[in-house]
């Protein structure tokens, strides 16, 4: 074997060979630690996403991944389980070669989050494991447990972490539940984290069509000169799901559609269609163009939120029963699973174009979608304008994800008569690879200390204070549940607020 | 991988242009009448010279890159013995979207140019192009670059696509080839199809081997490669298999390249490294 030759000057300091050959992206040793391993999260989306960057080889060589939860149960056995998960929900073939390359890497421990003696069995494991497989005492711990074991989960893996390494820490949603606790968890992370090492994951973030949002709008010169209240006349935002809520009644009864999807999700559509052009796409020049966007949020009035709750009806075509006779919700909930609302960003792009939201279960279909409507022609020059709406950009985050853009076209023949058509971009039909799932990205950039896709403290704060004040709001009333049948899209009142501003 | 769902045809052995766009408008239109809409969400124009003893493997490669690249594949297949015509078959496949009503197409177009049409490719190929959309010439077969047919379709292109493994006189003709890198952006599937090699000698850093072993092309690129990136010459033996990387679809390798835009310095430096080797 030879080194080096005196040809060229090497280069020391880097790897010469590196450049072209898209090897940085992998991260650095790690051990992954997942607290709630035994749950659904880890089960359809954790496990899957991690099959799917080994079987492509983004996993750095020297890794590992712990799983820990209160289930007892052999490593063994939540090895057969992950296995079983991912043949179920992975995207990718199942191949025993990049199966094997992570099944070898996974280990077990059963214990109780809260448990002082169970977080030194943790530690002790990680410690083997870096001995194991040379992972240099990196961790990344992912918390994917109930939001009453967060604050002593956090304080537990604070109190044990070295100086050896670096740590990171994947939180799940919800961050809190108002305001007041997501402060106190943010204090809470605050003392044994500093802000680049906490990874505050909405998965909605981490979806290409999301991402792909920013592409249309800073990626193309003619997209953003028109993109403000002199040529949008509103937006409409939608995050529909025609599943019920599937076994979550204990989460979800508590929650309700805004604090599981609003505060959340909904809120971050708002503030990437509304952003300002960051200086450039690192992570803390994006989250402020985010953030000042939910600082310009005004608190809608009463009149300008719709709440809704479904009652029995029909999803294609099957009969499905209302929320209240949903297994494990009270027969008298007053949870919503519907809003809908007015919300204006007060701000020089956007003042008086208001933005339309709306999210809610059991709707006709699963849709995700932004649709920008452009303000009509001044002057209606051809004969039977009728037919021709406005133009309207549509982005559908899922599924069919693309882009699509009604303009007019001249119907064919004698007479000037204009119609709607629609262009339609694809992504399945431009793009030969499969798009991601939100989760392959986000645990990588999270192993990769890249936090752009990750939603900062004062994000969430801001959010939960919009949230905050229109629950108040509700407090104030009753509403007269259920008040949509399932299948439909909602409350009439939540179809009059578009309606009226037309 | 997509799979095709209908394949709509038109042939002329005496076309003109017109005619030519006039049956890609219809095919398209032909399939879509009764059922769902037909995208046709295009991202390049593929353009391939191909020379009669090259005719087999191109369509070999040809197999699967639509299901993958939507485009318009132009495939000119130069007769200059032939009888001066242009001879045209249109064929659209149409590929099926998981979960979407309507069809994916891909549009190829063979083009026979016989007797003097075989001097002038650029004049038939350049209104078949898609507007505003980036252009790849895939040659077939070792490039007479100095040949003003050579000039006329590269100067076209955005993006030249050679295998100098199809070449008999490599190393030597790499210096023909680096010429040409300030004209057009240039791609190596021969280059490509060593990426799995390098990617091993990159990993094993700063150990390198003082001998490499494989077919003359692909030998003489990494050891350029090693040479440009870290200085270090090795001896070549020549054998007919790579030592890593096995034994890739012609049309994976094509494909990898057409999602390439830019100049790839890298491969720039170990072309010219390999041309004084």
């Amino acid at each position: 074997m030879v080194t080096q030759s005196s040809a060229t000057e090497p280069r020391t300091d880097e790897n010469p060979l590196a450049e072209g050959l898209e090897l940085r992206r992998r991260p650095e040793p790690c051990v992954l630690t997942i607290f709630g391993a035994s749950g659904d999260l880890t089960r359809r989306k954790i496990f899957p996403a991690l099959y799917a960057l080994a079987y492509r080889k983004l996993l750095p060589e020297q890794f590992a991944v712990l799983g820990v939860a209160r289930t007892e149960m052999p490593s063994e056995e939540f090895v057969a389980a992950m296995e079983e998960a991912v043949r179920e929900f992975g995207r990718d073939e199942f191949t025993a070669e990049a199966w094997e390359a992570l099944a070898g890497r996974t280990r077990y421990i059963a214990s109780e989050f809260a448990d002082e003696e169970g977080q030194d069995r943790v530690i002790r494991c990680l410690n083997d494991l870096d001995q194991e497989f040379g992972t240099r005492g990196n961790r990344v711990y992912y918390l994917a447990v109930p939001p009453v074991a967060m604050s002593k989960l956090v304080e537990e893996i604070g109190e044990r972490r070295t100086t050896e390494g670096w740590t990171r820490l994947i939180v799940e949603k919800p961050f809190g539940h108002d305001l007041e606790s997501a402060r106190e968890l943010n204090q809470l992370v605050s003392r044994a984290f500093t802000e680049d090492e906490i990874f505050r994951i909405d998965h909605y973030l981490g979806k290409d069509t999301v991402q792909n949002l920013l592409a249309l709008r800073f990626a193309n010169g003619i997209f953003e000169p028109v993109w403000n209240r002199q040529f949008i006349d509103h937006v409409q935002i939608t995050v529909a799901e025609s599943m019920g809520i599937e076994n979550r009644a204990a989460f979800y009864d508590q929650a309700g559609a805004i604090r599981d999807v609003f505060q959340n999700h909904l809120l971050q559509l708002v503030a990437l269609t509304g952003m300002e052009p960051p200086i450039d796409f690192t992570a803390e020049a994006v989250r402020n163009e985010k953030l000042k966007v939910l600082k310009a949020l005004a608190t809608p009035a009463p009149n300008e939120v719709v709440r809704g709750q479904y009652g029995p009806g029909f999803i294609e075509g099957q009969p499905v029963p209302g929320y209240r006779e949903e297994p494990g919700v009270a027969s008298e909930s007053q949870t919503e699973t519907f809003v809908a609302a007015r919300l204006e960003i007060e701000n020089w792009r956007w003042a008086d174009t208001p933005f339309y939201v709306r999210i809610g279960k059991r709707l006709p279909r699963r849709e995700t979608t932004i649709a920008v409507e452009f303000k009509r022609v001044p002057h209606p020059l051809f004969e039977d304008a009728s037919e021709l709406r406005p133009n309207i950009l549509i982005v559908h985050i899922q599924p069919n994800e693309g882009v699509s853009l009604a303009i007019g076209a001249k119907v064919p023949g004698e007479g000037m008569r204009v119609r709607t058509v629609h262009m339609d971009f694809l992504y399945g039909g431009a793009f030969r690879t499969g798009l991601p799932e939100a989760y392959e990205r986000l645990i990588l950039d999270a192993m990769l200390g890249d936090a752009t896709l990750f939603t900062r403290a004062d994000e969430i704060e801001e959010q939960w204070a919009l949230v905050d004040a229109i629950v108040a709001a509700w407090r104030r009333d009753t509403p007269a549940f259920p008040n949509y049948p399932a299948g439909t899209w909602g409350p009439q009142a939540a179809q009059e607020l578009v309606e009226w501003h037309r | 991988m997509a799979q095709v769902a209908h394949v709509e045809e038109w042939l002329d052995d005496c076309a003109t242009i017109a005619e030519i766009e006039a049956a890609l408008v219809d095919l398209r239109y032909r399939h879509s009448e009764g059922g769902g809409p037909d995208l046709r969400t295009s991202v390049l124009t593929h353009l391939a010279w191909v020379p009669p003893e090259w005719q087999e493997a191109a369509a070999d490669t040809l197999a699967g890159l639509g299901a993958r690249h939507p485009s318009r594949t132009l495939l000119l297949f130069p007769q200059a013995d032939g009888e001066d015509a242009l001879s045209a078959r249109v064929h659209l496949e149409f590929y099926e979207l998981p979960g979407v009503e309507g069809h994916r197409c891909s549009e190829v177009v063979e083009l026979r140019l016989g007797g003097a049409r075989a001097d002038a490719p650029a004049s038939i190929a350049a209104p078949l192009l898609l507007p505003d959309l980036p252009v790849f010439l895939r040659w077939r077969g070792r490039p007479d670059f100095g040949s003003p047919v050579f000039g006329q379709l590269v100067d076209m292109v955005d993006r030249l696509v050679v295998d100098s493994a199809e070449w008999p006189d490599v190393p030597s003709a790499y210096a023909e080839l680096v010429e040409q890198f300030d004209r057009v952006a240039v791609s190596d599937i021969a280059w490509r199809r060593t990426l799995p090699w390098r990617r091993a000698l990159a990993g094993a850093w700063p150990e390198l081997p003082d001998r490499l072993t494989g077919p003359p092309a692909e030998t003489s690129l990494v050891a350029g490669w090693l040479e440009s990136r870290a200085g270090v010459r090795v001896e070549l033996e020549r054998a007919d298999t790579l030592p890593i990387g096995g034994d890739p679809k012609p049309s994976d390798l094509l494909s990898d390249e057409l999602d390439v835009f830019v100049r790839d310095s890298v491969y720039e430096a170990a072309t010219a490294a390999a041309s004084s080797g």
